[in-house]
Parts: structure tokens; C-alpha cells; sequence
């Protein structure tokens, strides 16, 4: 069974975020207006944080970096093991996964992810006349309510899968790629199984730049950053 | 035992209680029916199109995926050279553009007073199209074909602009404006440098060492996803070999965030530093000396053509650029300089890049023609990872431009006296805006904007907005009404690029000739627009046979056909391809075989379209006459120029404007789609406002808190905007974001954040005539909120 | 003798048989109140969440505060009345049932307020359907409802020889009182059978009620987040419970006092004794609350470090010091001293700022540990919304209401149990304390 992960290579990303906004366009995520935003319910499940680099000043490194951050796909989620309803739960191929019609938004899931990733719907999500002809068919918009958040874009596992099954062959690597990483214009980011060695992220996971975020809390993050410098894979 | 009486009243009881629940529970059931959206899904056959992005310069090639009537995803289209398969931000939210809400409906013509949507009334387009070009024509009867102005902006590189270009040529006006663009700089600096009039395409993914001089290499670059995708290869593509850059500005950019090193400068001493480093490199005789020998012209003390000698600019770099006098101006402790300049000269292949900071922002010449030194020294020019020249595909030329009334037209002066007043510019919107006001040399009867939002996007908005009401008939072509259209007497819809065929030529920065191909991804546009292109066409065929002689297609596909046609006659280049076509093409080609895989141009026609285009990927390197056409032949060191350092300003206080333009709203649009200004700037969840980044000592003295609201104010003007303390910036200036603060724009732009282009000092750049983006001096202090915000 | 049996019931009874203007006052007010969040709720009902201030990464508030603020109240009655009880304090007979009603109408409230919170109430019941006993919020469900259980009985029992009383003495509410008197006589059989439910009852509610606010530390305390993820967290709750319960009885007790003249029942004794409860129980809770800052101090962690310092000096000191001030300095200020503790007033004012002191504490618990996440955001501070504010008037209206409602159905002062006081107690009491001195035995 795969063990899916992604690989995001600091030295690579420039912050353009295209990733972000692929993610939303992907993943039906409503437009937020300027209200929304102020009041910090724009939804985005991805997001780029910027993490201290430390101090500035002549020949030393910028103090500004970005970290591109989706859902860890914790092996270990803290978030799954609260949610009193089983309307979060991480499936046999390790992704963390929502179940819209099931969640009872009492969002205990979001305050239990460390990460800060999950994301309320605080109203119902609203596309203004014609927007909603943009939606993507694969993807259930979410109703008021619920707690959604990155889902590895599963569902382009199982249009890969089917149409693997059509062509009558077995799932190649290249097959599954979610949107964000298909779109990141500086090949930061690598999707793949990471218990398969042949694979781009199980190579790059093994570089002696990798990390993974908040490693001491033991969540065995299935998302490793390559950090930047000279050395290394 | 239970009596009758109590058992019935039990029964009553029961069936109340029931019913009360059951109304209850429909109650919540109504209530959260209303927690989901109501959606129809898409409904019909599912295809994938091919088309060509338009949202900035770039020219990415994208593959649509449709179902039914709806355009439902877009993605890079992995064959096409530019985008590779990626997209940027703009990019993916190109959705959000075609189903805006407040696209126009279709053609709209103004009954009230300017600059309110409410005033314009819908018209069909045969209204339009007969009341514009009988007014047209009527100018044209009159002999006065100069007295209408185009004015073209930034925007993509696909055929509205070009025959929009064309058509007033033969119409017979010689007013042909565009908007400055952020490669003007780079492109005179490439001009006085080379003898070339093109904007510079960088060899970033062979470069080792790039020496960014406030460059917005890795943001709002002329072609974004093309200097991504470099980048991410320069930085990791190469086994054993990582590519170091290093940022030189005095704020901390996005570029500056992912480079090695940022080295903070004072306001506008990028260039200064480079000349230091300049000076380190000639001085310790580190430059690649067999180079500079053969090919570059003006180190030393030499005679030009009418024999009077000409200083070197070794000299200039001992006697003006001197460490501790570069250490001074800049800022930047000595040895740092040195060690740049150690770096930069022994790194394998070294480019500098200057200050371009996105598509309205072209920086200063005089830093250019610095960033332009240090590539002559270490030979960083044609030469892999260095600055290329792309060759212009070999489109057939168009019809002959007509005599007449429209040849004396031509050859009348240009209203912005471009050309003979500015010998570097090719035009000059703010004099012309000038020229507009004042009527003179002659009155402006009609002005068609073509991508154009001169009253927000331009070095002087106001004057814009002042001059378009002079204008008895402005037109403006543009989607979502902007500011300048708000201004005018029509709008005219244009459609959205997935609704229109198209032709891209190659966008600026990248080195290699193409033609991108686009087919309408949906089959009727999602409002009553057209293609500009065509509504030019309908013109010329309206206004005159002359005119429509010159433009002599029915539509935008019988004009790509003779594009294709024209294209498939140069016999050279080939259809775009996978990584493997490209490597054979470039082999063939680089051995003197032509490998087309096309025959005919019926093939050429489907191949392109089925793959996003046609280009040539053979760089023929050290191709020295295309590539040096000075008189010398070689490389102009500009030692005259570059004596000329800007001088410092006075210490009166204020502080320096530093601007800059965020990727998602760079070239003044973008803010009209939510999801791009939810990401203005990376790393922050609050947006939707203009902010200014202000050192917190600076904010100190000045009395000013973090998320304060503050007063920005220029001589010419004042903005509001919120105080964000940052050691990002260095101290004794300000960096205000560009893009925000429209009146037009839709529901998501109009009223947010302020524009701070309209604090610019009417300063120009010395050297060449650009205005001066980096010339402005503020003062800063605490302000009450803005109108509408908390 | 017989006048020795009536005696207690004429003041005790009279506010059963007549209701002032002031109560209907009372009832008209609080209903507004409630009404104003009924509306509230129905607005949120139709609008979702985003009526509240909650916002990302806030994901709770007051909602979450009051369920935690609420909770806690409910252990003023019944573990505080079961504590007495079994420890024979003679002084708890007039008190008791005052505060066990406070706990079974305040459960209501608690778990009202998760329903409040809920982005899908309509999906409530999915926690028994689809229930995942991993979950403390599980844990919650299943404690608080015992405990409501548990406590309804625990007020109900005692409560039967006084509706058997009303039931004779007041015929026209015999539909009421005869079903709930379950054919009360007072025989000695039936007399020793209730005072044995009673024991049974008040030993098994007090394990109860430390599980149920232990339980809700935990739906915190089981997360990795800083400031939550402690192992003091039960017992902190639970003391800092039970202090807020004691000032709720307080509070409760001199409101009744002064409406229905029971100075006689309700004398500066019993203040006096339950401030010196609360003072116990406010040195109790400022010894976690130390216990808990510094060792979060001495371990220093950044993420623990960056909640601490944002209750300690940052965002939210205000109320971080007004809480220590109000739940530790006033009420020792005042109930240390035996001048203002064996005053009425001294004790209430102590209950007052303890209620408030404790409002805050609930608050700095959930809110700062969510406002500074680990991973840095720029987030829009939670400020609660007039929706959640009403909301939390309206309960607090409500509760009120029912709480006199209910001292109009039933004597809010047992009088069977201060009658038995009277008749018996005294007598025990001298034994006991003859007991306990030296000496020999006197056999009757
Ligand atoms: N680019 C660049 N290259 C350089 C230099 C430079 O400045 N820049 N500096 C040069 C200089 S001056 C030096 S000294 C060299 C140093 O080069 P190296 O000798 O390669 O030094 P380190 O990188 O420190 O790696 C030493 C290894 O020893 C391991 N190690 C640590 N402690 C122990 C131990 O107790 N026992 C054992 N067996 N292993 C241990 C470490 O994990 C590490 O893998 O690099 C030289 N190369
Ligand atoms: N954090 C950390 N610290 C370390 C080590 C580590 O691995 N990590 N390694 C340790 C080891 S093994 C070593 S050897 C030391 C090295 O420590 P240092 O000796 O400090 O070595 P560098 O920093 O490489 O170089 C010192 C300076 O010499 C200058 N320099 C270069 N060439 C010349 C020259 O020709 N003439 C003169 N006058 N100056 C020149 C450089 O610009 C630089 O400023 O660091 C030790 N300290
Ligand atoms: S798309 Fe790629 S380069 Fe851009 S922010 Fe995301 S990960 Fe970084
Ligand atoms: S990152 Fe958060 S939401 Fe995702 S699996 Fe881990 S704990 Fe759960
Ligand atoms: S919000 Fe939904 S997914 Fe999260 S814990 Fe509650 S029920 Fe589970
Ligand atoms: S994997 Fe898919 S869902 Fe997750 S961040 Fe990327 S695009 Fe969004
Ligand atoms: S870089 Fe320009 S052309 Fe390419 S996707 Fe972005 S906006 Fe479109």
C-alpha cells in the first residue's frame, strides 16, 4: 500500500504562491471578500508562512522565509484522534481525510492540529452570478458549517485510478499529481509514495536537507521540506 | 389501570408533542437547507483546449478543460515552451476573470457624467461600432486622421494590441502611445549597450552566480513563470551545481527572501554598488580580459568616430567609484563589495540583472547601464547564463499602409513628442497626457485605449484622468470597467482570452522566437464581448476601403492563417514539443538541418494547434552581428553616462518612496479577482489594504505603531495607507505596493487600498527621459482610517 | 409542639403561596432577555458562525468559555451538598437545596452552550450515532449527562417530604405535588429508606461530579497545545469548579435572603462558614494557577512561552491580572479577615469577584493558547460579537428565571430537613460532641 507524501523544496520556491491559489481553484474554495478577510475566514488550504531566519544585516541571510504549508498528512494526526463523530480520519494510504456530511463543526479537530491548517466554513460559501460556472465537477463544494482542509487532492487519485483501470495498466507516479504541485512553476514541490524508493519524493526525502515542521510534537508529518543551502541531494 | 379518559389524553398529548417536534425539526431542516449552495453541475461533453494566458506579458501557454458550455479548469500546457506546464497565481485564477461578476454586459455608452458606471447605458455593438467609426471617419474626411490617439498598455502580447497598432497607422495617425513597461529601462540600457532595441532575455538556469541589483527577478517578472522555472533549474536542476544569488536593495523583497544574500543598499544606490563592485573587479584585473578586449568598447581612454577621445571608464571607476566613496554612498561595508566583486568575477558563469521591479516599475538607466558593466567584464553577454537576444519570429509582414490622407497623417509630429524631443523613447504618455490638456501642438478629437488604464496605471493618473475629459471621444476597450473607462464615452467589452482565437508572440525575456498559438475555449463569451482585434478589423471596414485594404481579414482566423501561412514559409523552427523534440530540434539545427515535422502549411496549421505553438529553440551563441550592432560592433561601455551617479538626496527629513509591485496585482490588474488579492504578500493574512512598510526606528521618531494608519505625502499628493514596522526596509524610506486603489475594477477592487502612484514627483529619468519611479520624497504621519475601514 | 412543627412553614411556604410584583417584574425582564437570544440564535442558525467574532485560528470562544464557566458552576450544589452531607455539618441544612438547584439548571445551560457552538447542530445527535470514545468531547457527553442524571435524583429526593407537605397543604396544585410526592407520609419505613437513597446518592455524585469538570480539562488538556497539553489540568478545573460553585451559592443564597426575608434561615453563619470554604478553595486555586505559570516559566518552551507571555504581559494581561486580583487578592482580602467574612455582604462581594475572577480564568484558557498558534499567522484578534453576548445574557436571564420559577413550585430552604434539625439534631450533636470529650459515657 502507498504511503503518499510531499516533498517542498525551499531553495527552489520563490513564495509565488501560484500553489495557493491553484489549491482553491482545484478545490472549489469560495472567493473571500475583504470582510472576510479582516475578520480571518478567508478560506485557503494552503497558505505560505513565514518562518524567522533570523537576524539581517550585511552578508547574511535574508530574515524572511516562506514555507508553503498544506495539511501534513500526519501519520500520527492529533487532529483525527478528538473529532467525536469519525468525520476526520486517516485512511489505509495514510492521507487524513474529511467527511463533509458527517463533521458537526464543533471544529475541536481544528484547535487539536498544531499545524493551524484546518478551515471552518463560517457561512455558506458564495459564488456571485456567473462564478459558480467555474466549479470544478470533481469536487463537493462544502456546506455551511463543516471544518474542511487539504485532502492531498484525493480525488485525482481516483480519476488516476479509474482511468488506469480503463487503460487496463498499473498507476504510474507521474499519474497522480496534485495541483499544487502541478502547477509550482519553480519544481519545488514532488508528490508521490514515499515508501517506494524509486520514487522523486522518497529520493529527496532521504537528502540531508530534509525536515519536517514542529518534528519534536511526534506527528510524523508525511510532508518533508528541503531546507535551503549549498550541501546535499 | 389506565382509564379511557387519561389514555386518549395521553394519546393527545403524544400526538401534540409529536407534531411540535415534527415542526421543529422541519424548521432546522429549512434552516440548514439553506447551509448548502445550490450548484448545478457542468453538463455536456468534456474537452481540452489549448490557449495562451493574456493576464500579464508572459504569453503562457494553458490547456483549458471544458465541459458543456463551461470552462471549468485551466493548467500550463506541459508542450509550451514558456509555462512548461506551470502556471503563476494570475494564472490559475484566470477563471475568476472570465466569470466576473462585474465584467460589462456588452457595450456600454456613457448618458451621464464621467467616472460613474451608473451614468453608461447598454448599446448593441452595431450601435457602437456605427457611431465610433462615423466619428472616425468623419475626423479622417476632415483631414485630421493625427487628431486620434491610441494608447496601449502592458498587457499580453496577442493581436488586439498589434492590430489595433496597425489600424492607426492606416488610418493616418502617427499618435501611437504605449504605456511604459517595465523592460523600457533594460531595453535602452540593452540599446545604447548593444545597438539592439529589445528587452533582455537572461540565461538564468546556465548562470552560476546572479547579482540581482533590486531586481524583481523571482515576482513580477516580464515573463513570470518562464523566470520561475529557470530559477527553480538554476537553483537545483543541475547535478553538483547550485546557483547563488544575491539580492542588492533596500528592502527585502520576495526576490531578496529566496536569495543566499541580501545586501541592503540606501534608496537608489544599486547602481553605485554595482560600479563599486565594477571598480573592485577592473582594479584587481579580475574581468575576463580576452573578452573585454575582443568584444567590448570604452574600458579604456579611446577616439569616437569624429575623432575626439573619449574617457575610458576605468577611469570613471578609479576616480568616482572608489570603495570607501561606494562604501559611503551605499551603505554596504567595504569589504562586502569586494567580496561580491571576488564572487562575482571567479563564480563560472556571472550575470547581473538590473533593477526592473515589475511591469509599470522600469528602474533608473543609469543602474541598467551599471548592471550592464558588470556583464561585459566577465563576458556574461550572448554567452550561456548570460544576457541573450531573442530573434523576432518570421512573421510575414502585413499589406502596405495606405497614402493619401493617411501617409500626411503619419508623417504629422506626435502629440508626445517621442522620437525627435526623447531620441531614447518611443513614446511618452505623460506628455502626451500633458499635450492632451494643453491642445497643442493640436487638439486630441478621439482616443481609443487599448488595455490601457492610464487614469490608475501610469506615472501621472491625474493628469490621465484630467486629459481623457478633454477628449470629445474616448473609447475604451477592457473588460471589467476601469478607472480610465469609467472616464470615457463608450466601453466596449473585450472578450476574455478563452473566448477568443489568438497569435502571441514571444513575450520579452525569453531568448528564443515563438508563436503561441489560441482557440476559443468556449464557443460564445460568457458577456457581449469581442475580440479587439476584430472590432478593429469591423472599423477599417466600416470607415474606410483604404483602411480595410490595409487590414484585409474578415476575422482573427483568416488573419492567423496568413500568419501561419507567412510562418510556415520561413522554413526555419518547429512546432512545439516535449523536452525530447526540443533537444532534436536544437540538434538538427545546431548541425544546419531544418527538422520542422511539418510539410505543408494546412499540417503547420493543426500540429501548432494541437501542441500551443511554433518556435525556433536553437541559440545560436556569439552570433556577434545580430547580437552587437553598435558602430564599434562590440559592447559601449557608457563611461560618459556613468559618470553621472544620481545624486543623493538632501537630508530634508523625508523619506525616500521606495515602490514596489506585488505578482498578483503587478501591472496595475489583478485586484479585480479575489483570490489574487488575498495573496498580496506572502507570509501576511490581512490584505485587501494598501499597507507601507516603514524600519521601526524610523517609525519611532515619527510616533508611528505597527497596523497604525498613516498619511503618505508627496508634494504632488497624499494617500492613506496602514503602517506595517518591518526591518525589511531600511531606514528613512517608505515601500508602498502598487495595484491597489482603483475607483473601477468590480465589486473586489474598486475602493480598496490607495494608489500610490499618484504621490510620483513629475522627476525624469536623466538619462533617458522615463519618468522616475524611484525619485519621490515623502513624509509620513499618523492619519485617521480611510473611509469604509476599521 | 405543634406550633414547633409549623413554625417553619409559614415563611418557608410563603413565597409558593403568593408571588409579588417583584417576581413578575423579575420574570418579565428575564424573558425579554430571553427572548433577545432566542432571536440571536436564530439569526446564527440562519447565518452560520460568522454572526460570531470566532475566526481562524480562534476557533473557540465564548461559547466554549461559558460551556467551561457553566460546568464549573454545576458544582456548587450537588458536590458541595453531598460533601456536607456526608461530613454531618449541621449548618448545611438550610443551604443545601439552593445549591443543588443551581447545578441541575446550570447543566442545562452548559451543554446548551455546545450546542450553541456547534457549526451543524442539526447533526447533534450524531455523537451518539456515530460516537468515537476516543474523544473527550465524547468523554463530556457521557460525564455530563450521568452527572445530570445523577444530580436530578440527588435534588429530587430529598426534595419528596416537602411536596408531600405542599400537596396536602395546597389542593389546587395537587397535579403537580401527587405525582411527585410518590405517596409520601412520612412513615418510619419510608423516612429511613430516604435518608439511605440519600446517603447512596450523595456518595455516588461525588465521583461524578470530579469526573465530569476533570473530563472537560481534558477535552484541552488530551491536545498538543501549549498551555492545554498539562497533566495539573483535572484537578485545576475541578478546584477552580468548585470555588466558582461555592460563590455561585453565595450569590444565589443572599439573592434569596433578601427576596423572601429568610434572614432567620440563612444567617451570617452560613455565609461565614461557606467563605470559609471559598477561602480555602481560593488558596487551592491560586496554588495550581502558580503551580501551572511556572513551570510553563521554567520550561520555557517557545510555543508555551509565546501563551504565556501574551496572558502575562501581552495581549491579554488585562484581564489575565484582573483575574488574579479578582480570584485571589479580593476574596483573601475580605474572607481572611473574620470582620468581613461573618458579614453578609463581605461574603458576597467575595463571590461577586470571584465569579468574575473565574468568568476570566475560563476565558484566558481558551482563548490565548488558539491566538498564538505555533506556526506564525497574522490573524484578526477574537472579539465576541453581539450574537454571543446575548446569547450569554440570555442564558444567564433564563437561568435566573427558572431558579425563581422554581422557588415558586417548590420551599427553596428543605424545610422537612431544618425541621429534623430542630427536632433531632441538636440532641445528636450534644452526644457527638459529648463523645469526643473525655470522660465517660452517660447512658441514656
Ligand atoms: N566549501 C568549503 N569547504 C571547506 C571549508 C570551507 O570553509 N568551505 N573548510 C575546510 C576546512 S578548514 C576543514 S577543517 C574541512 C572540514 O571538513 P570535514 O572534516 O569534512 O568536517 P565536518 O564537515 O565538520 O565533518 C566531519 C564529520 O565527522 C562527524 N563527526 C563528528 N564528531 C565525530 C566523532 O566524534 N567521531 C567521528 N568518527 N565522526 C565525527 C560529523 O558528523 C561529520 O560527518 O572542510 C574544508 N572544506
Ligand atoms: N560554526 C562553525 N565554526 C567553525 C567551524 C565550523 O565548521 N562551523 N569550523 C572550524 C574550523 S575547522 C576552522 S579551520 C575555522 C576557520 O575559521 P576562520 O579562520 O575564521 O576561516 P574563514 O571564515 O574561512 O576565513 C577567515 C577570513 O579570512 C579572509 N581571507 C580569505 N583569503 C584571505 C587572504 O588571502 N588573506 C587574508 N589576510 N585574509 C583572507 C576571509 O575573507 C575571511 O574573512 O572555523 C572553525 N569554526
Ligand atoms: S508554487 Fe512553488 S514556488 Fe510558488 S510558492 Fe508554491 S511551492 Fe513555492
Ligand atoms: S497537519 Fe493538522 S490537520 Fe493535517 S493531519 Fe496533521 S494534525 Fe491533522
Ligand atoms: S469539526 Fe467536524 S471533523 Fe472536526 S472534530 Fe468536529 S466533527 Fe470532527
Ligand atoms: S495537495 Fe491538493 S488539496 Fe493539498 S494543498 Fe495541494 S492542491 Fe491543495
Ligand atoms: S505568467 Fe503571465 S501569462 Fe503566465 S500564467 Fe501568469 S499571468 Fe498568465
Amino acid at each position: 500500500m502507498a504511503r503518499w507524501g510531499m516533498v517542498i523544496d525551499l531553495d527552489r520556491c520563490t513564495g509565488c504562491q501560484a500553489c495557493v491559489v491553484a489549491c482553491q481553484v482545484e478545490n472549489n474554495v469560495p472567493p473571500a471578500g475583504s470582510r472576510d478577510a479582516a475578520r480571518g475566514r478567508a478560506i485557503s488550504w494552503l497558505r505560505l508562512v513565514p518562518l524567522d531566519g533570523g537576524r539581517e544585516g550585511h552578508g547574511t541571510r535574508p530574515a524572511l522565509r516562506l514555507v508553503p504549508l498544506p495539511c501534513q498528512h500526519c501519520d500520527l494526526p492529533p487532529c483525527t484522534r478528538v473529532c467525536p463523530v469519525f468525520a476526520t480520519q486517516k485512511d489505509e494510504e495514510g492521507f487524513v481525510a474529511q467527511v463533509y456530511p458527517r463533521c458537526i463543526g464543533c471544529r475541536y479537530c481544528t484547535t487539536a492540529c498544531p499545524y493551524t491548517v484546518r478551515e471552518f466554513n463560517w457561512r455558506r460559501p458564495e459564488w456571485p452570478a456567473p462564478m459558480e460556472r467555474s466549479l470544478s465537477p470533481d469536487v463537493s463544494v462544502r456546506p455551511r458549517g463543516v471544518v474542511e482542509k487539504c485532502t492531498f487532492c484525493h480525488h485525482r487519485l481516483q480519476l488516476a485510478r479509474d482511468q488506469a483501470r480503463v487503460e487496463g495498466r498499473q498507476l504510474r507516479e507521474q499519474d497522480y499529481v496534485p495541483a499544487c504541485v502541478q502547477t509550482c512553476p519553480a519544481d519545488a514541490m514532488a508528490f508521490g509514495d514515499l515508501d517506494d524508493p524509486r520514487t522523486t519524493v522518497a529520493r529527496l526525502a532521504r537528502s540531508p536537507r530534509a525536515f519536517r515542521l514542529l518534528e519534536d510534537l511526534g506527528t510524523e508529518p508525511k510532508v518533508i521540506y528541503l531546507s535551503k543551502g549549498e550541501w546535499g541531494a | 389501570m389506565l382509564s379511557r379518559r387519561r389514555f386518549l389524553g395521553f394519546t393527545a398529548g403524544a400526538a401534540a408533542g409529536a407534531a411540535l417536534g415534527g415542526v421543529a425539526g422541519a424548521g432546522l431542516r429549512t434552516l440548514f437547507a439553506s447551509a448548502e449552495s445550490p450548484i448545478v453541475p457542468p453538463r455536456g461533453p468534456e474537452r481540452v483546449v489549448l490557449s495562451v494566458c493574456d493576464l500579464c506579458p508572459g504569453g503562457c501557454g494553458v490547456r483549458v478543460r471544458v465541459i458543456g458550455d463551461r470552462a471549468v479548469r485551466l493548467e500550463g500546457n506541459p508542450l509550451h515552451p514558456v509555462s512548461g506546464g506551470r502556471l503563476c497565481p494570475r494564472g490559475q485564477a484566470a477563471l475568476q476573470a472570465l466569470y466576473h461578476p462585474d465584467r460589462a454586459e456588452g457595450p456600454l455608452r456613457r448618458r451621464g457624467p464621467r467616472g460613474d458606471l451608473s451614468s453608461f447605458e447598454r448599446a448593441t455593438w452595431d450601435e457602437a461600432l456605427g457611431e465610433i467609426g462615423a466619428r472616425l471617419a468623419e475626423i479622417r474626411a476632415g483631414g485630421r486622421p493625427e487628431a486620434v490617439v491610441l494608447v496601449t498598455g502592458g498587457g499580453g502580447a496577442g493581436l488586439g494590441p498589434r492590430v489595433a497598432r496597425r489600424f492607426l497607422s492606416a488610418y493616418g495617425s502617427p499618435n501611437d502611445v504605449a504605456l511604459h513597461r517595465g523592460d523600457d529601462a533594460a531595453a535602452i540600457a540593452l540599446l545604447l549597450a548593444q545597438g539592439v532595441r529589445a528587452a533582455p532575455a537572461l540565461d538564468l538556469q546556465s548562470a552560476d552566480y546572479v547579482l540581482s541589483l533590486g531586481s524583481a527577478l523571482l515576482e513580477a517578472w516580464s515573463a513570470p513563470v518562464h523566470a520561475t522555472r529557470a530559477y527553480g533549474e538554476f537553483r537545483r536542476g543541475r547535478t553538483g551545481r547550485r546557483g547563488k544569488l544575491v539580492h542588492v536593495e533596500p528592502r527585502l523583497s520576495i526576490t531578496a527572501a529566496s536569495a543566499d544574500e541580501w545586501i541592503a543598499v540606501r534608496p537608489g544606490t544599486e547602481g553605485v554598488f554595482a560600479l563599486g563592485v565594477a571598480a573592485a573587479i577592473v582594479g584587481e584585473g579580475l574581468h575576463a580580459k580576452p573578452f573585454v578586449a575582443e568584444r567590448v568598447a570604452g574600458l579604456e581612454e579611446d577616439r569616437d568616430a569624429a575623432g575626439r577621445t573619449r574617457p575610458g571608464l576605468r577611469s570613471v571607476l578609479a576616480r568616482r567609484y572608489r570603495l570607501e566613496q561606494v562604501e559611503a554612498e551605499t551603505g554596504v561595508p567595504g569589504d562586502v563589495i569586494l567580496r561580491v566583486a571576488r564572487e562575482f568575477a571567479s563564480a563560472g558563469a556571472s550575470l547581473a540583472i538590473g533593477p526592473r521591479k515589475g511591469p509599470l516599475l522600469p528602474g533608473r538607466l543609469f543602474d541598467h547601464l551599471a548592471a550592464g558593466v558588470l556583464n561585459a567584464l566577465v563576458g556574461a553577454v550572448d554567452a550561456p547564463g548570460g544576457v541573450l537576444v531573442a530573434d523576432d519570429p518570421p512573421l510575414p509582414p502585413w499589406p502596405a499602409l495606405p497614402g493619401g490622407v493617411s501617409a500626411a497623417g503619419r508623417a504629422r509630429p506626435k502629440l508626445d513628442g517621442a522620437g525627435p524631443d526623447q531620441p531614447l523613447l518611443a513614446s511618452d504618455p505623460e506628455r502626451l497626457a500633458e499635450a492632451i490638456r494643453a491642445g497643442t501642438p493640436y487638439r486630441a478629437e478621439a482616443l481609443l485605449l487599448v488595455d490601457a488604464d492610464p487614469a490608475f496605471a501610469s506615472a501621472a493618473p491625474e493628469t490621465f484622468a484630467a486629459a481623457v475629459q478633454k477628449v470629445p471621444l474616448v473609447v475604451s476597450f477592457t473588460a471589467i470597467p476601469d478607472d480610465t473607462a469609467l472616464l470615457a464615452d463608450w466601453i466596449l467589452p473585450a472578450s476574455h482570452f478563452l473566448e477568443r482565437a489568438d497569435l502571441h508572440t514571444t513575450p520579452a525575456g525569453v531568448p528564443y522566437p515563438l508563436v503561441s498559438l489560441a482557440r476559443p475555449a468556449l464557443l460564445r463569451p460568457v458577456r457581449d464581448a469581442r475580440p479587439t482585434a476584430e472590432v478593429f478589423l469591423e472599423l477599417a471596414r466600416r470607415i474606410a476601403p483604404d483602411l480595410a485594404a490595409a487590414l484585409p481579414w474578415k476575422d482573427l482566423d483568416a488573419l492567423l492563417r496568413w500568419e501561419m501561412e507567412g510562418l510556415h514559409a520561413a522554413r526555419r523552427g518547429a512546432v512545439m514539443g516535449t523536452a525530447f523534440d526540443e533537444a532534436f530540434v536544437r540538434m538538427m539545427e545546431g548541425a544546419g538541418w531544418w527538422a520542422p515535422g511539418y510539410r505543408t502549411p494546412a499540417e503547420l496549421w493543426t500540429r501548432a494547434h494541437e501542441s500551443g505553438g511554433w518556435w525556433d529553440p536553437f541559440y545560436d551563441h556569439g552570433d556577434w552581428r545580430r547580437v552587437l550592432r553598435t558602430a564599434s560592433g562590440k559592447v559601449e561601455l557608457r563611461g560618459d553616462l556613468l559618470d553621472l551617479a544620481p545624486a543623493a538626496p538632501e537630508r530634508d527629513g523625508a523619506l525616500a518612496l521606495l515602490l514596489f509591485e506585488p505578482l498578483p496585482i503587478a501591472g496595475g490588474t489583478g485586484a479585480e479577482l479575489p483570490f489574487l488579492q488575498a495573496i498580496l504578500d506572502p507570509g501576511h493574512e490581512a490584505h485587501w489594504e494598501t499597507w507601507a512598510e516603514i524600519h521601526p526606528e524610523t517609525a519611532a521618531r515619527l510616533g508611528v505603531s505597527d497596523r497604525d494608519w498613516i498619511r503618505v505625502e508627496s508634494p504632488r499628493s497624499s494617500i492613506v495607507a496602514r503602517a506595517r514596522l518591518t526591518a525589511r526596509v531600511v531606514p528613512d524610506a517608505v515601500a508602498v505596493p502598487v495595484g491597489l486603489g482603483k475607483r473601477g475594477g468590480g465589486r473586489w477592487a474598486s475602493g480598496i487600498g490607495a494608489n500610490p502612484l499618484r504621490l510620483l514627483a513629475p522627476a525624469r529619468d536623466p538619462l533617458c527621459g522615463l519618468p522616475d519611479f524611484g525619485a519621490t520624497r515623502v513624509r509620513v504621519a499618523r492619519a485617521r482610517p480611510p473611509d469604509g475601514s476599521a | 409542639m405543634l406550633d414547633l412543627e409549623r413554625q417553619d412553614e409559614e415563611p418557608l411556604l410563603a413565597p409558593i403561596m403568593h408571588s409579588g410584583r417583584g417576581f413578575w417584574l423579575l420574570a418579565a425582564c428575564a424573558g425579554l432577555l430571553g427572548f433577545a437570544g432566542l432571536a440571536a440564535w436564530l439569526v446564527q442558525l440562519r447565518r452560520g458562525l460568522s454572526v460570531t467574532g470566532l475566526n481562524v485560528p480562534v476557533y473557540w470562544g465564548l461559547y466554549i468559555t461559558h460551556f467551561v464557566f457553566f460546568i464549573g458552576i454545576s458544582h456548587a450544589g450537588t458536590l458541595v451538598s453531598a460533601i456536607l452531607r456526608l461530613s454531618n455539618a449541621e449548618w448545611r441544612r438550610p443551604i443545601t437545596r439552593a445549591a443543588e438547584v443551581i447545578t441541575v439548571l446550570v447543566l442545562f445551560f452548559g451543554m446548551g452552550c455546545i450546542l450553541l457552538d456547534l457549526g451543524r447542530p442539526d447533526r447533534a445527535l450524531f455523537v451518539l450515532r456515530h460516537a468515537n470514545l476516543r474523544s473527550p468531547l465524547l468523554w463530556d457527553v457521557i460525564s455530563v449527562t450521568t452527572y445530570l442524571a445523577a444530580s436530578t435524583i440527588y435534588l429530587y429526593l430529598p426534595l419528596i417530604p416537602d411536596v408531600a407537605l405542599l400537596r396536602d397543604r395546597l389542593p389546587r396544585r395537587r397535579w403537580l405535588y401527587r405525582p411527585l410526592a410518590v405517596g409520601w407520609t412520612g412513615t418510619p419505613r419510608q423516612r429511613r429508606i430516604l435518608h439511605r437513597a440519600i446517603s447512596v446518592m450523595a456518595v455516588l455524585v461525588i465521583p461524578i461530579a470530579v469526573s465530569v469538570h476533570t473530563v472537560v480539562s481534558w477535552v484541552f488538556a488530551m491536545t498538543v497545545q501549549p498551555m492545554w497539553h498539562s497533566t495539573i489540568f483535572g484537578p485545576y478545573f475541578v478546584v477552580g469548579a468548585i470555588f466558582s460553585g461555592i460563590a455561585a451559592i453565595i450569590l444565589a443564597m443572599a439573592i434569596v435572603r433578601r427576596a423572601y426575608r429568610l434572614e432567620e434561615y440563612l444567617k451570617p453563619i452560613h455565609f461565614n462558614n461557606l467563605g470559609l470554604l471559598l477561602l480555602v478553595m481560593a488558596l487551592l486555586w491560586f496554588y495550581f494557577t502558580f503551580a501551572e505559570f511556572l513551570t510553563t516559566y521554567y520550561g520555557a518552551e517557545p510555543s508555551h512561552m509565546a501563551v504565556f507571555l501574551s496572558k502575562t504581559e501581552g495581549r491579554f494581561a488585562g484581564e489575565f491580572w484582573t483575574m488574579i486580583v479578582a480570584c485571589f487578592v479580593v476574596p483573601v482580602a475580605l474572607l481572611a479577615r473574620r470582620r468581613t467574612r461573618s458579614t453578609v455582604w463581605g461574603t458576597v462581594v467575595a463571590a461577586l469577584s470571584v465569579e468574575i475572577g473565574m468568568w476570566l480564568e475560563r476565558f484566558l484558557i481558551v482563548v490565548p493558547s488558539l491566538s498564538v498558534p505555533r506556526l506564525p499567522m497574522e490573524a484578526a484578534p477574537y472579539a465576541p460579537s453581539w450574537v454571543e453576548w446575548s446569547l450569554f445574557t440570555a442564558f444567564l436571564a433564563v437561568f435566573i428565571l427558572l431558579y425563581a420559577v422554581f422557588t415558586k413550585l417548590f420551599p427553596i430552604v428543605s424545610i422537612w430537613e431544618v425541621r429534623e434539625g430542630r427536632e433531632r439534631s441538636v440532641a445528636d450533636v450534644a452526644r457527638r460532641v459529648k463523645s469526643y470529650l473525655p470522660g465517660r459515657e452517660t447512658v441514656p
